[in-house]
């Protein structure tokens, strides 16, 4: 029986902890888990459940990269990098024209340039506020009492786009409550909130530029109203991949951990 | 092991304050300066103690300026005021007279302030808008002779032609020993790091200058013979840093650099390395002096109408090829409008020379720490990355 050679990738973000298994260049497993409040446990707990996924146990792993807000905590890798690294050369391995990336996470957004080897050429991020994160989609899900996963459906049952003016999620908290007092019809509030944020997104983009393809990851490109605000505001297609986005990061990392692990291979027998 | 020069600049700058204490005792005047165009050596040859003044890094300082100048000018204009609202900065206290030149407009707005709220004296000297044309030449030698004429005043003595010729060759010998040092910081084995030479840089803001350009001779003598450092490494990215002022006291951005695997090896700061790099005084007059501050690295904050003749850009494409950069860094500073809004058409045109390029904006409080070392993180992955591919790495399948 030939010997496993698998490799993992983590990534602990700060909703979601996500985790790949690869194996001859596919993926073999995977898992989302909420993450909890120590990050080196999620990220244990996700590479577990990765694993348990894959048939496979961790003494198969040859090398592990850990990815994310939680990277430095992850004394279970043999690695970190970014996971604006680890996103570019995993919306790549999903979808290899991928040439620009909007990458919504729990706390922050991203706009990722990449060449046509999945490398990173250049990026701009937001995380000085909660403006265009996941974070502040819950906030207005619990405003608009609707669950977060309900939200993008919902969007496109509007029937016109009412301005939600501030990205302040405070302000923005505020503004919604005062739509809904006014009688505004939920739908329309809702794709409101998805436009505020795509403007925002949008002016993220003016400081890297955008070259198709545009591939949407991290958790919130699950949200197909948000898919479509983007797609609206910001007048391009976004790529529709095969596999999950909010495991780009992971894959990523899976890919990086494959790619030291032969490296450090190599340059052992050289 | 560190380097004996360097323990003996930083004994030397231990004693700073207590030494001007009791040169004021003895009846010296010390001149505090801000900001970027004050001619030292003027002030040098006045037979007046120049010190440059200001630090950085220090958000409960920012947080008292902020009693006094708006919070929408930069942290380091509001430190500054923070510092003369505390009263506990040697170097302020010590100051007889302070000096600010026009460079930039929101340090001209603390010249205003530190006469109001606490009483300070303080002077300015003008400077152009545009250095290019004739009557912006006249104007500031109009400006650099009323300063010498203040000067001369304050010390009750002439400015002699003797003492200026003698205070021109000491800056000149410091600047020509500070570009030694540049260059050997940057070569690829060095017993001495860009960040000990940035430290060593801004130890002139306050030590006696004749001491101090002995020290430098002292500190070339010993690298010279010296080991390698080998905490540098020779394979991480070569960075340069620019934008906005980085003081003493404010260490944040630079240690993240460090940690995050990425090696400076030059920079355009006004703080650091940008009034050595191209000031050269060829005439020892007063004249001659205002020629060579006007033809040197400009400062952010002067407006450049056309990007073609803009000297910062070319000297910035000029250090990039002759200290082998591979990414540039541009720190701003929260409200440091003048390099922010620069930060845009640096990238511009460093992208025509297929020059990486990061921005990090930032400002004294730590609560972005992580955030910018991931973005600094990723970014040096990316040279690294960059690095690999030219060396053939990747291309041989490793």
């Amino acid at each position: 029986m030939s010997e496993s050679v698998a490799f993992a990738g983590v990534d602990v973000g700060s909703l979601g902890s996500k985790s790949v298994i690869f194996e001859d260049g596919k993926i073999i497993g995977s898992s989302i888990l909420r993450t909890g409040l120590k990050s080196e446990e999620s990220g244990l707990d996700a590479l577990d459940a990765a694993l348990e996924d894959a048939g496979r146990r961790r003494g198969d792993l040859k090398y592990i990269v850990g990815t994310g807000y939680g990277r430095i905590s992850a004394p279970y890798a043999d690695k970190t990098v970014t996971e604006i690294t680890c996103h570019a050369r995993g919306a790549h391995f999903l979808h290899p024209k991928t040439r620009t990336i909007i990458d919504m996470g729990g706390q922050d957004c991203k706009a990722i340039r990449l060449d046509e080897e999945g490398n990173v050429t250049d990026f701009a991020m937001n995380d000085k506020c909660a403006a265009g994160t996941g974070r502040f989609l819950e906030v207005m899900a619990n405003v608009m009492k609707v669950g977060i996963e309900d939200l993008g459906e919902l969007s496109l049952n509007a029937t016109e786009v009412l301005p939600v003016s501030s990205t302040c999620t405070v302000f923005a908290e505020s503004e919604t409550i005062s739509l809904i007092a006014r009688g505004e019809k939920s739908e329309n509030i809702i794709v409101g909130i998805h436009h505020a944020i795509a403007n925002r997104i949008h002016g993220l983009f003016s400081r890297v530029g955008i070259e198709n393809d545009v591939f949407f990851s991290g958790g919130v490109a699950k949200n197909v109203g948000m898919r479509k605000a983007l797609e609206d505001v910001m007048g391009i297609r976004l790529a529709q991949p095969e596999g999950d986005p909010q495991l780009a990061g992971a894959i990523g990392a899976a890919i990086l951990a494959q790619e030291a692990w032969s490296k450090k291979k190599i340059l052992a027998v050289v | 092991m560190s380097l004996q020069t360097i323990g003996k600049i930083n004994e030397a700058l231990a004693r700073r304050p207590a030494e001007l204490e009791k040169a004021r005792a003895e009846g010296k005047k010390v001149a505090g300066w801000f900001n970027y165009n004050v001619p030292e050596e003027i002030i040098h040859a006045a037979g007046l103690i120049p010190v440059h003044l200001g630090t950085g890094g220090d958000n409960r300082l920012v947080e008292l300026g902020a009693r006094y100048i708006s919070a929408m000018n930069c942290v380091f204009t509001r430190q500054i005021m923070g510092q003369f609202a505390e009263g506990g900065d040697e170097y302020i206290k010590n100051s007889d007279v302070v000096f600010i030149d026009v460079t930039c407009k929101q340090l001209y707005r603390v010249y205003e302030l530190v006469r109001y709220y606490f009483k300070a004296r303080a002077e300015i000297l003008g400077v152009p808008y545009n250095f290019q044309v004739g009557a912006g030449k006249e104007y500031f030698r109009r400006e650099v002779a009323a300063f010498a004429a203040k000067l001369e005043k304050i010390s009750g003595s002439e400015i002699t032609g003797q003492a200026l010729r003698h205070s021109v060759d000491v800056y000149a010998g410091i600047r020509a020993a500070v570009r030694e040092l540049e260059r050997i910081q940057a070569g690829p084995e060095t017993p001495i790091t860009w960040h000990e030479v940035y430290d060593v840089i801004q130890a002139a803001y306050y030590l006696d200058k004749d001491t101090y350009l002995s020290l430098l001779g002292e500190l070339l003598s010993e690298i010279k013979d010296a080991p390698a450092n080998p905490k540098v490494k020779t394979d991480a990215p070569r960075i340069l840093i620019s934008g906005s002022v980085i003081p003493p006291g404010d260490r944040k951005v630079l240690d993240l650099v460090e940690e995050s695997g990425g090696r400076v090896v030059v920079d355009d700061l006004w703080s650091g390395f940008a009034p050595y790099l191209d000031t050269d005084v060829e005439e020892a007059s007063l004249e001659g002096i205002a020629d060579a501050y006007l033809a040197r690295h400009p400062h952010g904050s002067l407006p450049v109408l056309d990007i073609g003749q803009d000297k910062r850009l070319k000297n910035i494409k000029k250090l990039v090829r002759d200290y082998r950069v591979n990414g540039v860094l541009f720190h701003t500073l929260r409200y440091c409008d003048c390099f922010t809004f620069k930060a845009a058409e640096t990238k511009n045109v460093l992208k025509t020379l297929g020059v990486p390029f990061l921005e990090i904006h930032t400002e004294y409080a730590r609560s972005d720490i992580e955030a910018i070392r991931t973005r600094l993180e990723a970014f040096i992955e990316s040279l690294g990355t960059r690095l690999e591919i030219t060396s053939g790495l990747i291309g041989a399948g490793i």
